[in-house]
């Protein structure tokens, strides 16, 4: 018997980034989930835009109506449509998370590489004791102090998260940067006589935007979760509406046996965090390089 | 198969039984700063329950019902209403009778009762109470004209008693004296006016008239609003923001209850039991715990328990589940079974004025704006809609008038017009439109809140009634305040455009609230609306030193008009409140005019088994 020898194809050399992108749609849970997710940033980009909701402050029933046609969760204790409320807490959670995510993480990747380029140095060593002085404070104390702060800015819910959220992300970037300093082409662009700012925003931290992606992904969950609890507070949303000020008026109505603001807004919540906890759970795994590889 | 998690060895269970025991004896303990000993075996309580906390006690600060309502069980006031009757009636308290008043009705002599001492405190010489006397009464008055104190409740006889106002001018000294209100002697009070005040007994009968001992006001000073001393029938034994507990006050004078003196009325009131304390002396509880609980719903399954408070308002969300029909009141049977009620129009209304020293809703330089603020006022009136906020907030039950002079006074007109309680949304549009007033012109209007849920909704539904006449959302925003108290003092100092709140009246006569609109009760005093129409100060002045009558009734209603026509206020609304008590409690409950004052005259019904059971 012959055999014949035949070529064999040239293997595919993807990068890191179209693996991970493979390996999650081959995850039919992580999909399920960004569907999910697309699906609320759908119903909150069209409140952005204009297209439904608009009219969540209006009093277009009476006091408790039941579910119906015209109110598809019924109306709240002055004839609010509980459904427009929810669709329009939609977006104030995207708001909230992606304001926070995004900044935070941006804060975090900022100073943990500093910390981990420079780490032994005087700045390392004044980072890290910021950070620890900052996570020794009880949290909800801490944005309850930052919002008293800021008493009258829609913002201080937001600065709070931001000015706590971002530690864990720097944590982690300082020590894949401490890895990452070390390593040859680092080494190289030092030799070459790179200034150390741009070492850091050329080359050290796109290695690290799984870490990013990923802390991201976690940010934005808390940040939506800490604002439900914050405006059930009454130190959270100040003006409108949101998931939090939802259960926060149910509190009355439940006893009075009325849910639907209570279910509403707790089923949306858990749906959305569900749904971008799992997801976060996927990416986590499609960037993790050991698995990819 | 059933799992079962694996018993602990007899030494571990009785380390984790000592453990237990030690925390919950360690979660039983206070603050030895704020002792609130537990109740003694025995000891007859009567935990009554209130949605706010008084800032202070001291009487200087007596401006609501949650002040007064501690105050008037800690201090005596020379008069007071008659326990049950209504409409009310004065009587004499600390006074030994009703004053002896001159012809020309501006002089006015008051004998007190002898022998009445106030609480045993480190205060006095020796620990020991003394004697109230005359001169407590001309101290606790000035101490109402003393800057110092910051006192809120000067209005009340400010230009009416002679040489009052100059005192406080001349530096407040309390050794110099006043020359309308002097001791004759130790137990005969002599107060002039300046002009006659028909009111003025009324006004002896509320917390800001409580008479507090000179020595306590020096010893404690600004501590006396958290330690009074007086000589009511009970006495502090704690007090913090979430409640506040009374002992009997063992030495209260011995004064047995005349029923009929009273005005008991069997045939409304002989279901509460009220007619076993006849011929007794109260107080007739031996502690008495007042929570101040916030949140209705707290308050509402704290009542229900059945072993915490005895006392509690219906919650608006509770009225389907415990009412078994609204017009009249009535208690569904498991209710009824376990609960007294009392169902009655408040003697007060809540109402919104606009804040007339905003240039931008009230008085303008600019006639020409000014009249365009009127028409903005008015529009704003015509937007808000009385019936869903009665249909929201108030059962559906509150009686909603026009004006300010409210159901419960004697000069109420059931007949008025009731136009600017009725909504219009057109005519609001039309009126905004004929005025030039638009999307783009229209001035933010800031409304003041507390924080809460209840507020905010408040809040959202007042922003839409104006979004339907045209009002941008955007413009209508809300401050918020921590508590009732900050939102007072930024309405007091004139800081917000809009003033709502709730009145209570201080006497049964329109009088109280219709010096809520005149000229001279402007910010910091209570007319909030610093509303200055010297039309309206002229018949108030003259109605001032009128008695009641057809005429004096005439020009009130013509006062009232005033304030209705120039739009100073959205009102009013009188709210129906339902209260609910445990059956063994014996009690006419009733927090309307001074708030309080009945709480001696609460009684438990004898346990089986307990003494005198």
């Amino acid at each position: 018997m012959n055999a014949t020898a035949l070529p064999l194809p040239a293997p595919r050399r993807d990068s890191l980034g179209a693996r991970a992108v493979r390996q999650f749609r081959r995850d039919r849970t992580g999909m399920v989930a960004l569907a999910v997710v697309l699906g609320y940033l759908a119903a909150a980009a069209g409140v952005w835009f204009g297209w439904w909701a608009t009219d969540w402050g209006a009093l277009t029933g009476t006091k408790w109506e039941p579910a119906s046609a015209a109110h598809w969760f019924g109306t709240n204790i002055i004839g609010q449509d509980i459904f427009a409320r929810a669709i329009y807490s939609t977006s104030v959670a995207f708001e909230v998370g992606l304001v926070v995510a995004l900044a935070a993480t941006a804060l975090g990747a900022a100073l943990g590489a500093a910390a981990g380029y420079f780490a032994g140095s005087w700045l390392d060593e004044v980072l890290l004791w910021f950070m620890g002085v900052l996570e020794a404070i009880p949290f909800y104390l801490f944005v309850a102090a930052v919002a008293f702060a800021l008493q009258d800015s829609p913002w201080a819910m937001q600065v709070g998260m931001i000015a706590t959220f971002w530690i864990g992300t720097a944590r982690l970037v300082r020590g894949e940067v401490m890895k990452l300093r070390g390593i040859e082409y680092v080494e190289a662009a030092r030799a070459i006589g790179l200034p150390s700012p741009v070492i850091i925003a050329r080359h050290v931290l796109p290695n690290t935007t799984h870490i990013l992606l990923v802390q991201a992904s976690i940010a934005f969950v808390g940040a939506i979760k800490t604002e439900v609890i914050l405006s059930f507070l009454g130190i959270g949303i100040r003006d409108g509406v949101s998931w939090g000020l939802m259960i926060e008026e149910s509190t009355k109505e439940v006893l009075a046996g009325f849910y639907n603001n209570f279910l509403a807004a707790s089923l949306l919540m858990f749906g959305l965090v569900m749904a971008f906890n799992t997801f976060a759970d996927a990416l986590q795994d499609a960037l993790d390089p050991r698995k990819v590889g | 198969m059933d799992a079962h998690w694996p018993r602990p060895p007899a030494a571990t269970r009785r380390t984790v039984l000592v453990l237990c025991a030690a925390l919950l004896a360690a979660a039983g303990c206070t603050d030895p700063d704020r002792p609130a000993p537990a109740p003694k075996a025995g000891l007859r309580a009567f935990r009554y329950s209130m949605d706010q906390a008084p800032t202070s006690l001291d009487p200087t600060q007596a401006a609501n019902v949650y002040a007064n309502t501690v105050i008037l069980n800690v201090y005596d006031t020379l008069y007071a209403y008659q326990y049950l009757a209504r409409p009310y009636a004065l009587k004499p308290n600390l006074a030994a009778g009703f004053p002896d008043v001159s012809a020309d009705g501006l002089t006015y002599r008051i004998r007190l009762k002898p022998g009445v001492h106030f609480i045993d405190d480190p205060c006095f010489p020796g620990g020991r109470g003394r004697e109230v006397v005359a001169e407590d009464f001309v101290y606790s008055l000035k101490r109402q004209f003393d800057p110092a104190n910051q006192p809120q409740g000067a209005w009340f006889w400010s230009g009416r008693i002679a040489g009052l106002d100059e005192w406080k001018a001349a530096g407040a000294n309390y050794d110099q004296p006043v020359e309308g209100l002097r001791a004759l002697d130790r137990h005969t009070l002599e107060i002039r006016l300046t002009r006659p005040y028909p009111q003025l007994v009324d006004t002896l009968t509320s917390g800001y008239s409580a008479i507090v001992p000179r020595e306590a006001a020096e010893f404690y000073g600004p501590r006396l609003g958290v330690r009074p001393v007086g000589s009511g029938p009970f006495r502090l034994v704690s007090y913090d923001t979430s409640r506040v507990v009374l002992d009997r006050n063992p030495g209260f004078r011995q004064e047995p209850v005349d029923l009929a003196a009273e005005g008991f009325n069997p045939a409304t009131q002989a279901h509460t039991g009220v007619a076993a304390i006849a011929g007794r002396s109260p107080p007739f509880v031996d502690r008495l715990e007042i929570d101040f609980i916030p949140e209705a719903s707290a308050a509402w399954t704290s009542f229900t328990k059945g072993d915490e408070i005895q006392f509690t308002a219906l919650p608006v969300e509770q009225a389907d589940r415990v009412l078994a029909s609204r017009e009249p009141v009535a208690l569904l049977p498991e209710y009824a079974d376990r609960f007294h009620f009392a169902a009655g129009s408040e003697a007060g209304f809540v109402f919104t004025s606009f804040n007339m020293d905003f240039p931008e809703f009230g008085y303008h330089p600019d006639p020409e704006r000014q009249r365009r603020n009127r028409a903005l006022r008015c529009a704003i009136i015509k937007a808000y809609d009385w019936k869903a906020n009665n249909a929201s907030w108030y059962f559906g039950l509150a009686r909603v008038f026009p004006g300010i002079i409210v159901p419960a006074s004697p000069e109420f007109d059931p007949t008025l017009d009731a136009g600017s309680v009725t909504r219009d949304v057109e005519g609001a549009r039309r009126l905004l439109a004929d005025h030039g007033w638009t999307a783009e012109n229209l001035p933010v209007l800031t409304v003041g809140a507390t924080a809460g849920v209840t507020s905010r909704l408040y809040f959202e539904q007042f922003r839409a009634w104006l979004g339907e006449i045209g009002y941008p959302p955007e413009k209508i925003v809300r401050k918020t305040y921590a508590n009732f108290g900050n939102l007072s003092r930024a309405w007091k100092r004139s800081e917000l455009p809009l003033v709502s709140k709730g009145w209570g009246l201080d006497y049964p006569d329109a009088e109280n609230t219709l010096q809520l609109f005149y000229g001279p009760n402007s910010s910091p005093g209570s007319n909030d609306a610093n509303y200055r129409n010297p039309a309206y100060d002229a018949l108030y002045e003259q109605t001032s030193v009128m008695l009641p009558s057809p005429e004096r009734t005439a020009r009130y209603r013509q006062m009232n008009q005033m304030v209705i026509d120039d739009c100073v206020a959205i009102t009013g609304l009188s709210r129906t409140r339902i209260y609910l008590w445990h059956r063994d409690v014996i009690a006419v409950p009733d927090r309307e005019i001074v708030g309080g004052f009945w709480l001696k005259f609460v009684d438990l019904v004898p346990q089986a088994g307990a003494p005198g059971g």
